[in-house]
Protein backbone atom coordinates (compact mmCIF):
# COMPACT_ATOMS: atom_id res chain seq x y z
CA UNK A 1 0.00 0.00 0.00
CA UNK A 2 1.56 3.39 -0.79
CA UNK A 3 0.53 6.71 0.50
CA UNK A 4 -0.59 9.93 -1.77
CA UNK A 5 2.41 12.75 -1.12
CA UNK A 6 1.16 16.34 -1.41
CA UNK A 7 3.27 19.10 -2.05
CA UNK A 8 1.35 22.01 1.01
CA UNK A 9 3.89 24.76 0.59
CA UNK A 10 6.50 26.50 -1.16
CA UNK A 11 9.21 29.17 -0.55
CA UNK A 12 12.05 31.02 -2.30
CA UNK A 13 14.35 33.47 -2.23
CA UNK A 14 14.71 35.75 -5.57
CA UNK A 15 17.84 34.06 -7.58
CA UNK A 16 20.78 36.27 -7.72
CA UNK A 17 23.58 37.40 -7.06
CA UNK A 18 23.56 37.26 -2.65
CA UNK A 19 27.21 37.74 -2.18
CA UNK A 20 26.27 38.80 1.61
CA UNK A 21 24.19 35.62 2.51
CA UNK A 22 25.87 32.20 3.19
CA UNK A 23 24.11 28.81 2.28
CA UNK A 24 22.34 29.31 5.83
CA UNK A 25 21.08 32.91 4.97
CA UNK A 26 19.96 31.74 1.52
CA UNK A 27 17.93 28.80 3.37
CA UNK A 28 16.87 29.83 6.62
CA UNK A 29 14.13 32.44 5.24
CA UNK A 30 12.36 30.08 2.42
CA UNK A 31 12.60 27.34 5.23
CA UNK A 32 10.71 29.42 8.01
CA UNK A 33 8.37 30.75 4.96
CA UNK A 34 7.64 27.56 4.19
CA UNK A 35 6.76 25.90 7.52
CA UNK A 36 4.25 29.57 7.77
CA UNK A 37 2.71 28.66 4.69
CA UNK A 38 2.15 25.15 5.47
CA UNK A 39 0.63 26.01 8.55
CA UNK A 40 2.79 23.49 10.82
CA UNK A 41 5.78 23.60 13.69
CA UNK A 42 9.17 22.21 13.09
CA UNK A 43 8.00 19.64 15.81
CA UNK A 44 5.43 18.54 12.89
CA UNK A 45 8.67 17.61 10.65
CA UNK A 46 9.64 14.14 10.14
CA UNK A 47 12.60 14.10 8.41
CA UNK A 48 14.68 17.35 6.35
CA UNK A 49 16.14 16.84 2.46
CA UNK A 50 18.57 19.16 1.41
CA UNK A 51 19.81 19.18 -2.17
CA UNK A 52 23.19 21.19 -2.88
CA UNK A 53 26.99 20.49 -5.01
CA UNK A 54 28.73 22.97 -3.47
CA UNK A 55 27.89 23.71 0.11
CA UNK A 56 30.23 21.69 1.49
CA UNK A 57 29.83 19.62 4.66
CA UNK A 58 26.16 19.31 6.76
CA UNK A 59 24.84 21.81 4.59
CA UNK A 60 21.26 20.79 5.71
CA UNK A 61 22.00 20.84 9.22
CA UNK A 62 24.04 24.44 9.35
CA UNK A 63 20.66 25.64 7.73
CA UNK A 64 18.22 23.74 10.24
CA UNK A 65 19.81 24.03 13.07
CA UNK A 66 19.13 28.10 12.95
CA UNK A 67 15.54 27.46 13.85
CA UNK A 68 16.28 24.48 16.19
CA UNK A 69 14.94 21.91 13.85
CA UNK A 70 16.83 18.91 14.51
CA UNK A 71 16.92 15.30 16.02
CA UNK A 72 14.83 14.28 12.85
CA UNK A 73 16.95 12.74 9.90
CA UNK A 74 18.33 15.21 8.02
CA UNK A 75 19.58 13.85 4.97
CA UNK A 76 21.97 15.86 2.61
CA UNK A 77 21.91 14.94 -1.30
CA UNK A 78 23.94 15.72 -4.45
CA UNK A 79 23.56 14.89 -7.88
CA UNK A 80 24.95 17.90 -9.65
CA UNK A 81 21.69 19.84 -10.83
CA UNK A 82 19.29 17.49 -10.09
CA UNK A 83 20.37 17.39 -6.37
CA UNK A 84 17.51 19.54 -5.45
CA UNK A 85 14.99 17.43 -7.34
CA UNK A 86 16.94 14.02 -5.94
CA UNK A 87 16.16 15.23 -2.69
CA UNK A 88 12.47 15.85 -3.56
CA UNK A 89 12.54 12.09 -4.80
CA UNK A 90 13.66 10.61 -1.65
CA UNK A 91 11.29 12.40 0.36
CA UNK A 92 8.34 11.43 -2.10
CA UNK A 93 9.74 8.11 -1.78
CA UNK A 94 10.04 8.25 2.40
CA UNK A 95 6.04 8.83 2.69
CA UNK A 96 5.09 7.23 -0.36
CA UNK A 97 5.91 4.29 1.31
CA UNK A 98 4.68 5.06 4.67
CA UNK A 99 7.86 5.18 6.56
CA UNK A 100 7.09 9.04 7.54
CA UNK A 101 3.91 11.59 6.98
CA UNK A 102 6.05 15.22 6.47
CA UNK A 103 8.89 16.29 4.92
CA UNK A 104 10.62 18.98 4.29
CA UNK A 105 12.75 19.26 1.34
CA UNK A 106 15.35 22.47 0.52
CA UNK A 107 17.24 22.80 -2.62
CA UNK A 108 20.12 25.87 -1.73
CA UNK A 109 23.19 26.88 -4.06
CA UNK A 110 25.85 29.91 -3.47
CA UNK A 111 27.31 30.00 -7.27
CA UNK A 112 28.98 33.40 -6.42
CA UNK A 113 31.48 31.71 -4.33
CA UNK A 114 33.29 30.93 -7.24
CA UNK A 115 33.83 34.67 -8.96
CA UNK A 116 31.90 33.45 -12.36
CA UNK A 117 32.42 31.60 -15.53
CA UNK A 118 31.49 28.06 -15.72
CA UNK A 119 30.33 25.73 -13.27
CA UNK A 120 33.50 24.04 -11.98
CA UNK A 121 32.93 19.98 -12.51
CA UNK A 122 34.88 16.95 -11.02
CA UNK A 123 38.69 17.52 -11.60
CA UNK A 124 38.88 13.22 -11.72
CA UNK A 125 37.06 13.50 -14.92
CA UNK A 126 38.97 12.20 -18.05
CA UNK A 127 37.06 15.02 -20.68
CA UNK A 128 37.19 17.83 -17.85
CA UNK A 129 40.88 16.78 -17.63
CA UNK A 130 40.89 17.66 -21.25
CA UNK A 131 38.84 20.90 -20.71
CA UNK A 132 35.47 20.20 -21.17
CA UNK A 133 32.92 22.73 -19.60
CA UNK A 134 28.78 22.59 -19.66
CA UNK A 135 28.73 24.89 -22.22
CA UNK A 136 31.23 22.83 -24.60
CA UNK A 137 28.47 20.03 -23.91
CA UNK A 138 25.50 22.07 -24.94
CA UNK A 139 27.06 23.71 -27.92
CA UNK A 140 28.50 20.55 -29.39
CA UNK A 141 24.71 19.67 -28.65
CA UNK A 142 23.25 22.28 -30.80
CA UNK A 143 25.75 22.49 -33.35
CA UNK A 144 24.62 18.63 -34.44
CA UNK A 145 21.08 19.85 -34.06
CA UNK A 146 21.16 22.86 -36.04
CA UNK A 147 23.23 20.34 -38.31
CA UNK A 148 20.61 17.57 -38.57
CA UNK A 149 16.87 19.51 -38.64
CA UNK A 150 15.96 22.84 -39.91
CA UNK A 151 16.78 24.82 -36.64
CA UNK A 152 18.30 27.82 -37.28
CA UNK A 153 21.10 29.89 -34.55
CA UNK A 154 17.91 32.11 -34.61
CA UNK A 155 15.55 29.47 -32.95
CA UNK A 156 18.19 28.86 -30.33
CA UNK A 157 17.92 32.92 -29.52
CA UNK A 158 13.70 32.90 -29.54
CA UNK A 159 14.05 30.53 -26.92
CA UNK A 160 15.94 32.73 -24.89
CA UNK A 161 13.16 35.75 -25.74
CA UNK A 162 10.80 33.35 -25.00
CA UNK A 163 12.89 33.01 -21.37
CA UNK A 164 13.78 36.54 -20.49
CA UNK A 165 9.86 37.21 -21.28
CA UNK A 166 8.44 35.27 -19.00
CA UNK A 167 11.00 35.89 -16.21
CA UNK A 168 10.15 39.44 -16.89
CA UNK A 169 6.99 38.92 -15.23
CA UNK A 170 8.47 36.78 -12.28
CA UNK A 171 9.19 38.62 -9.21
CA UNK A 172 11.69 35.22 -8.68
CA UNK A 173 13.90 35.73 -11.72
CA UNK A 174 17.41 36.95 -11.73
CA UNK A 175 16.93 38.69 -15.15
CA UNK A 176 13.77 40.52 -15.29
CA UNK A 177 14.31 42.55 -18.71
CA UNK A 178 13.13 41.21 -22.07
CA UNK A 179 15.28 40.69 -24.83
CA UNK A 180 14.96 40.80 -28.85
CA UNK A 181 16.76 37.88 -31.00
CA UNK A 182 19.14 40.75 -32.62
CA UNK A 183 20.53 41.07 -28.95
CA UNK A 184 20.90 37.80 -28.18
CA UNK A 185 23.08 36.69 -31.44
CA UNK A 186 25.17 40.30 -30.92
CA UNK A 187 25.85 38.95 -27.15
CA UNK A 188 29.67 37.88 -26.63
CA UNK A 189 29.85 34.54 -27.77
CA UNK A 190 30.56 31.92 -25.07
CA UNK A 191 30.55 28.36 -27.38
CA UNK A 192 29.78 28.75 -30.90
CA UNK A 193 27.02 29.20 -31.67
CA UNK A 194 25.47 29.98 -28.10
CA UNK A 195 26.07 33.36 -26.69
CA UNK A 196 25.83 34.39 -23.39
CA UNK A 197 21.83 35.29 -23.64
CA UNK A 198 21.66 31.89 -24.63
CA UNK A 199 23.31 30.17 -21.66
CA UNK A 200 21.83 30.77 -17.95
CA UNK A 201 23.35 33.04 -15.59
CA UNK A 202 25.65 31.73 -12.37
CA UNK A 203 23.64 32.90 -9.40
CA UNK A 204 22.95 32.05 -5.72
CA UNK A 205 19.71 30.90 -4.20
CA UNK A 206 17.44 28.59 -2.35
CA UNK A 207 14.04 27.24 -2.43
CA UNK A 208 11.82 25.24 0.04
CA UNK A 209 8.68 22.70 -0.42
CA UNK A 210 6.86 20.64 2.28
CA UNK A 211 5.17 17.27 1.37
CA UNK A 212 2.77 15.68 3.32
CA UNK A 213 1.18 12.68 3.47
CA UNK A 214 -3.06 12.70 2.52
CA UNK A 215 -3.98 11.51 6.64
CA UNK A 216 -0.57 14.14 7.63
CA UNK A 217 -2.39 17.32 5.89
CA UNK A 218 -5.91 16.04 6.93
CA UNK A 219 -4.45 16.20 10.32
CA UNK A 220 -2.43 19.35 10.63
CA UNK A 221 -5.66 21.16 8.90
CA UNK A 222 -2.87 22.12 5.80
CA UNK A 223 -3.57 23.12 2.18
CA UNK A 224 -4.34 20.98 -0.37
CA UNK A 225 -1.89 22.15 -2.24
CA UNK A 226 -1.01 20.00 -5.07
CA UNK A 227 -0.73 16.12 -5.44
CA UNK A 228 2.58 14.16 -6.20
CA UNK A 229 1.80 12.50 -9.44
CA UNK A 230 4.82 10.94 -10.46
CA UNK A 231 8.37 11.09 -8.97
CA UNK A 232 11.00 9.28 -11.44
CA UNK A 233 14.88 9.77 -11.27
CA UNK A 234 17.30 8.14 -13.29
CA UNK A 235 20.97 7.93 -14.20
CA UNK A 236 23.25 8.08 -17.16
CA UNK A 237 23.97 4.64 -18.61
CA UNK A 238 27.67 5.05 -20.11
CA UNK A 239 28.26 4.86 -24.02
CA UNK A 240 31.79 4.22 -25.29
CA UNK A 241 30.97 4.73 -28.65
CA UNK A 242 28.12 6.69 -30.95
CA UNK A 243 25.68 8.52 -28.56
CA UNK A 244 23.12 11.30 -30.86
CA UNK A 245 23.28 14.05 -28.33
CA UNK A 246 19.77 15.59 -30.00
CA UNK A 247 18.35 12.94 -28.54
CA UNK A 248 19.22 12.41 -24.76
CA UNK A 249 18.03 9.40 -23.92
CA UNK A 250 18.04 10.04 -19.90
CA UNK A 251 15.23 12.52 -20.32
CA UNK A 252 13.62 10.05 -22.86
CA UNK A 253 13.47 7.01 -20.24
CA UNK A 254 12.61 9.59 -17.49
CA UNK A 255 9.71 11.30 -19.15
CA UNK A 256 7.94 7.39 -20.04
CA UNK A 257 8.21 6.38 -16.83
CA UNK A 258 7.08 9.88 -15.20
CA UNK A 259 4.07 9.67 -17.72
CA UNK A 260 3.68 5.58 -16.82
CA UNK A 261 3.57 6.39 -13.45
CA UNK A 262 1.08 9.76 -13.55
CA UNK A 263 -1.31 7.86 -15.83
CA UNK A 264 -0.98 10.67 -18.44
CA UNK A 265 0.48 12.12 -21.48
CA UNK A 266 1.99 15.08 -23.08
CA UNK A 267 -0.94 16.22 -24.10
CA UNK A 268 -2.60 16.67 -20.67
CA UNK A 269 0.33 18.95 -19.14
CA UNK A 270 -0.25 22.54 -18.94
CA UNK A 271 3.26 23.53 -18.00
CA UNK A 272 6.21 22.21 -17.74
CA UNK A 273 9.62 23.66 -16.19
CA UNK A 274 12.39 22.01 -17.87
CA UNK A 275 16.00 22.21 -17.94
CA UNK A 276 17.13 24.77 -20.11
CA UNK A 277 20.32 25.78 -18.83
CA UNK A 278 21.49 26.58 -22.40
CA UNK A 279 18.86 27.38 -25.18
CA UNK A 280 19.29 24.24 -27.35
CA UNK A 281 17.77 21.89 -24.28
CA UNK A 282 14.46 23.29 -24.60
CA UNK A 283 14.49 21.73 -28.11
CA UNK A 284 15.87 18.99 -27.60
CA UNK A 285 13.00 18.29 -24.92
CA UNK A 286 10.27 19.34 -26.34
CA UNK A 287 10.67 16.15 -28.55
CA UNK A 288 11.89 14.37 -25.12
CA UNK A 289 8.93 15.06 -23.51
CA UNK A 290 6.98 13.81 -26.69
CA UNK A 291 5.12 17.22 -27.15
CA UNK A 292 6.33 16.88 -30.94
CA UNK A 293 8.30 14.29 -32.89
CA UNK A 294 12.29 14.42 -33.51
CA UNK A 295 13.79 17.50 -35.25
CA UNK A 296 10.17 19.48 -34.81
CA UNK A 297 10.67 21.18 -31.90
CA UNK A 298 11.20 24.92 -33.58
CA UNK A 299 7.56 24.87 -34.97
CA UNK A 300 6.02 24.89 -31.31
CA UNK A 301 8.37 27.08 -30.37
CA UNK A 302 8.36 29.68 -33.74
CA UNK A 303 4.12 29.48 -33.59
CA UNK A 304 4.44 30.26 -30.22
CA UNK A 305 2.61 27.05 -28.65
CA UNK A 306 4.69 26.82 -25.55
CA UNK A 307 4.21 30.24 -23.98
CA UNK A 308 1.13 31.96 -22.67
CA UNK A 309 -1.96 30.71 -24.39
CA UNK A 310 -0.49 27.82 -26.37
CA UNK A 311 -0.77 24.29 -25.68
CA UNK A 312 1.19 23.96 -22.69
CA UNK A 313 3.72 26.73 -20.95
CA UNK A 314 7.11 26.07 -21.62
CA UNK A 315 8.65 27.48 -18.11
CA UNK A 316 6.20 30.26 -17.30
CA UNK A 317 8.82 30.92 -14.36
CA UNK A 318 11.50 32.39 -16.92
CA UNK A 319 13.24 29.01 -16.66
CA UNK A 320 17.12 28.79 -15.83
CA UNK A 321 17.84 31.28 -18.57
CA UNK A 322 16.01 33.89 -16.67
CA UNK A 323 15.27 32.93 -13.46
CA UNK A 324 18.11 31.87 -12.96
CA UNK A 325 20.12 28.42 -12.17
CA UNK A 326 22.20 28.00 -8.74
CA UNK A 327 22.51 24.32 -9.52
CA UNK A 328 21.14 22.54 -6.17
CA UNK A 329 18.07 24.93 -5.92
CA UNK A 330 16.61 24.90 -9.39
CA UNK A 331 14.85 21.53 -8.78
CA UNK A 332 12.93 22.81 -5.87
CA UNK A 333 12.59 26.09 -7.41
CA UNK A 334 10.79 24.34 -10.38
CA UNK A 335 8.60 22.65 -7.85
CA UNK A 336 7.57 25.94 -6.18
CA UNK A 337 6.67 27.29 -9.53
CA UNK A 338 4.55 24.19 -10.27
CA UNK A 339 2.94 24.92 -6.86
CA UNK A 340 2.06 27.92 -6.94
CA UNK A 341 0.65 27.52 -10.59
CA UNK A 342 -1.30 24.82 -10.18
CA UNK A 343 -2.87 26.71 -6.53
CA UNK A 344 -3.29 29.87 -8.20
CA UNK A 345 -1.23 32.14 -7.06
CA UNK A 346 1.33 33.12 -9.75
CA UNK A 347 0.44 36.49 -9.87
CA UNK A 348 0.93 37.69 -13.21
CA UNK A 349 2.53 35.02 -14.89
CA UNK A 350 -0.75 32.75 -13.70
CA UNK A 351 -1.74 29.91 -16.33
CA UNK A 352 -5.63 30.13 -16.42
CA UNK A 353 -6.72 26.61 -14.91
CA UNK A 354 -3.66 25.19 -14.38
CA UNK A 355 -4.15 21.51 -13.30
CA UNK A 356 -1.25 19.49 -14.44
CA UNK A 357 2.37 19.99 -14.41
CA UNK A 358 5.79 18.75 -15.33
CA UNK A 359 9.21 19.32 -13.77
CA UNK A 360 12.10 18.41 -15.20
CA UNK A 361 16.37 18.83 -14.21
CA UNK A 362 19.25 16.84 -15.40
CA UNK A 363 22.34 16.80 -13.88
CA UNK A 364 26.17 16.69 -14.40
CA UNK A 365 28.87 16.43 -17.20
CA UNK A 366 30.43 13.11 -16.79
CA UNK A 367 32.29 11.52 -19.83
CA UNK A 368 30.42 8.66 -21.58
CA UNK A 369 27.27 9.58 -20.10
CA UNK A 370 24.44 11.57 -21.76
CA UNK A 371 24.18 13.09 -18.06
CA UNK A 372 24.72 11.62 -14.77
CA UNK A 373 21.16 12.36 -13.79
CA UNK A 374 17.80 13.11 -14.24
CA UNK A 375 14.40 13.60 -12.32
CA UNK A 376 11.57 14.40 -13.52
CA UNK A 377 7.96 15.06 -11.48
CA UNK A 378 4.29 15.36 -12.50
CA UNK A 379 1.86 17.14 -10.67
CA UNK A 380 -2.21 17.39 -10.46
CA UNK A 381 -3.63 20.55 -8.56
CA UNK A 382 -5.73 18.67 -5.26
CA UNK B 1 39.22 -19.13 14.69
CA UNK B 2 39.95 -20.56 11.14
CA UNK B 3 37.48 -18.91 8.55
CA UNK B 4 35.42 -21.49 6.87
CA UNK B 5 36.11 -19.04 3.74
CA UNK B 6 38.45 -16.43 2.62
CA UNK B 7 36.78 -13.15 1.31
CA UNK B 8 38.85 -11.29 -1.59
CA UNK B 9 40.27 -8.60 -0.75
CA UNK B 10 39.36 -5.46 -3.04
CA UNK B 11 42.30 -3.73 -4.37
CA UNK B 12 42.33 -0.14 -5.25
CA UNK B 13 43.09 0.58 -9.27
CA UNK B 14 46.15 3.11 -9.43
CA UNK B 15 44.19 4.91 -12.07
CA UNK B 16 46.18 8.30 -11.32
CA UNK B 17 49.24 6.88 -12.50
CA UNK B 18 47.56 5.84 -16.13
CA UNK B 19 45.32 9.06 -16.96
CA UNK B 20 47.28 10.11 -20.28
CA UNK B 21 45.18 9.52 -23.12
CA UNK B 22 48.21 9.70 -25.94
CA UNK B 23 50.93 6.72 -26.01
CA UNK B 24 53.75 5.02 -27.97
CA UNK B 25 52.92 2.01 -30.23
CA UNK B 26 54.35 0.07 -33.07
CA UNK B 27 52.49 1.75 -35.57
CA UNK B 28 53.32 4.98 -34.11
CA UNK B 29 51.96 7.80 -31.40
CA UNK B 30 48.00 6.95 -31.01
CA UNK B 31 45.58 7.40 -28.27
CA UNK B 32 45.15 4.66 -25.83
CA UNK B 33 42.49 2.11 -25.83
CA UNK B 34 41.13 -0.63 -23.87
CA UNK B 35 39.80 -3.99 -25.22
CA UNK B 36 37.54 -6.26 -23.97
CA UNK B 37 39.00 -9.81 -24.35
CA UNK B 38 35.49 -11.16 -22.99
CA UNK B 39 33.21 -8.99 -24.99
CA UNK B 40 35.41 -7.45 -27.59
CA UNK B 41 34.34 -3.83 -26.60
CA UNK B 42 36.62 -0.89 -27.17
CA UNK B 43 37.07 1.84 -24.93
CA UNK B 44 38.82 4.85 -24.48
CA UNK B 45 41.67 5.00 -22.25
CA UNK B 46 43.28 2.75 -19.55
CA UNK B 47 41.00 0.55 -18.23
CA UNK B 48 40.80 -2.53 -16.02
CA UNK B 49 37.49 -3.45 -16.32
CA UNK B 50 35.14 -3.79 -19.57
CA UNK B 51 32.10 -1.18 -19.05
CA UNK B 52 30.34 -3.76 -20.74
CA UNK B 53 30.37 -7.10 -19.80
CA UNK B 54 32.47 -6.35 -16.49
CA UNK B 55 35.21 -8.64 -17.22
CA UNK B 56 38.60 -7.60 -16.46
CA UNK B 57 40.39 -9.56 -18.98
CA UNK B 58 41.27 -6.32 -21.03
CA UNK B 59 44.51 -4.84 -22.74
CA UNK B 60 45.54 -2.12 -23.95
CA UNK B 61 45.51 -1.45 -27.57
CA UNK B 62 46.30 1.67 -29.68
CA UNK B 63 42.99 3.49 -31.18
CA UNK B 64 42.70 4.09 -34.80
CA UNK B 65 44.05 7.48 -35.78
CA UNK B 66 40.96 8.18 -38.04
CA UNK B 67 37.14 9.10 -37.35
CA UNK B 68 34.69 11.09 -38.35
CA UNK B 69 33.95 14.57 -36.69
CA UNK B 70 30.37 14.33 -35.21
CA UNK B 71 30.22 17.78 -33.50
CA UNK B 72 32.23 20.17 -32.43
CA UNK B 73 32.24 24.34 -31.04
CA UNK B 74 34.71 26.85 -30.87
CA UNK B 75 35.26 28.03 -26.93
CA UNK B 76 35.96 31.64 -26.14
CA UNK B 77 35.77 31.10 -22.52
CA UNK B 78 37.90 29.62 -19.93
CA UNK B 79 40.91 29.70 -22.88
CA UNK B 80 43.45 32.25 -24.24
CA UNK B 81 41.93 33.05 -28.38
CA UNK B 82 39.25 30.55 -29.50
CA UNK B 83 39.92 26.93 -28.90
CA UNK B 84 38.21 24.81 -30.95
CA UNK B 85 37.04 21.34 -29.60
CA UNK B 86 34.78 18.08 -30.92
CA UNK B 87 33.85 15.12 -30.58
CA UNK B 88 35.00 12.19 -32.34
CA UNK B 89 33.94 8.74 -33.51
CA UNK B 90 37.00 6.47 -34.16
CA UNK B 91 36.75 4.27 -37.24
CA UNK B 92 36.13 1.53 -34.17
CA UNK B 93 33.45 3.19 -32.46
CA UNK B 94 35.32 4.71 -29.72
CA UNK B 95 34.57 8.11 -29.20
CA UNK B 96 36.67 10.47 -27.69
CA UNK B 97 36.71 14.47 -26.86
CA UNK B 98 39.66 16.16 -28.65
CA UNK B 99 41.16 19.06 -29.66
CA UNK B 100 40.38 20.56 -33.37
CA UNK B 101 42.82 22.24 -35.87
CA UNK B 102 41.15 24.57 -38.28
CA UNK B 103 42.60 23.80 -41.95
CA UNK B 104 41.21 25.08 -45.48
CA UNK B 105 38.32 22.32 -44.83
CA UNK B 106 35.80 24.14 -42.74
CA UNK B 107 34.98 22.59 -39.61
CA UNK B 108 31.63 20.40 -40.05
CA UNK B 109 29.87 17.30 -38.50
CA UNK B 110 30.43 14.21 -40.57
CA UNK B 111 33.47 15.30 -41.66
CA UNK B 112 36.63 12.59 -41.70
CA UNK B 113 39.15 13.57 -39.29
CA UNK B 114 43.12 12.33 -38.31
CA UNK B 115 44.74 12.56 -35.38
CA UNK B 116 47.89 14.60 -35.65
CA UNK B 117 50.82 14.75 -32.88
CA UNK B 118 52.85 17.65 -31.93
CA UNK B 119 55.37 16.51 -28.90
CA UNK B 120 52.93 15.54 -25.99
CA UNK B 121 50.30 17.82 -27.56
CA UNK B 122 47.73 15.73 -29.76
CA UNK B 123 44.91 17.22 -31.92
CA UNK B 124 42.45 15.71 -34.95
CA UNK B 125 42.34 18.06 -38.20
CA UNK B 126 39.90 17.56 -41.28
CA UNK B 127 41.79 14.85 -43.82
CA UNK B 128 43.66 16.49 -46.56
CA UNK B 129 42.11 16.76 -49.78
CA UNK B 130 38.78 15.92 -48.86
Amino acid sequence: MTENVFVISAAMIPFGKHRSSSYVGLGVSPLIDALQGAGIQKSDVDAVYVGHSYGGMMTGQRITKEIGLGTVPTVNVDNACSSGATAMHEAWTAINQGLIDVAVVIGVEKLTQFGGGALPLSPEDREVKQGLIMPAVYAMRATRYLYESEATVEDLARVSVKARRHGALNPFAQFRKEVTVEEVLAARPVADPLTLLMCCPTGDGAAVVVLASERARARLGAPNGMRVAASVLHSGQVEEGFRDMTKPEISYQSARDAYAQAGIGPEDLDMIELHDAFSIAELVYYEAFGLTEKHSAVALLRDGRTTFGGDVVVNPSGGLLAKGHPVGASGVAQIAEAFWQLTDQAGARQIEDARWALTHVTGGGTAGLDHGACTIHIFEAA
Amino acid sequence: MTPSTEVPVSAPIADLETDSLLGTFPEGPRLVGTECGQCGRTMIGTRVVCSSCVSREVSRVALPSTGVLYSFTRLHVGVEGVRPIGYIDLDDDVRTLADLREGDTPLQPGIPVVLGVEGDQWFFAPVAGE
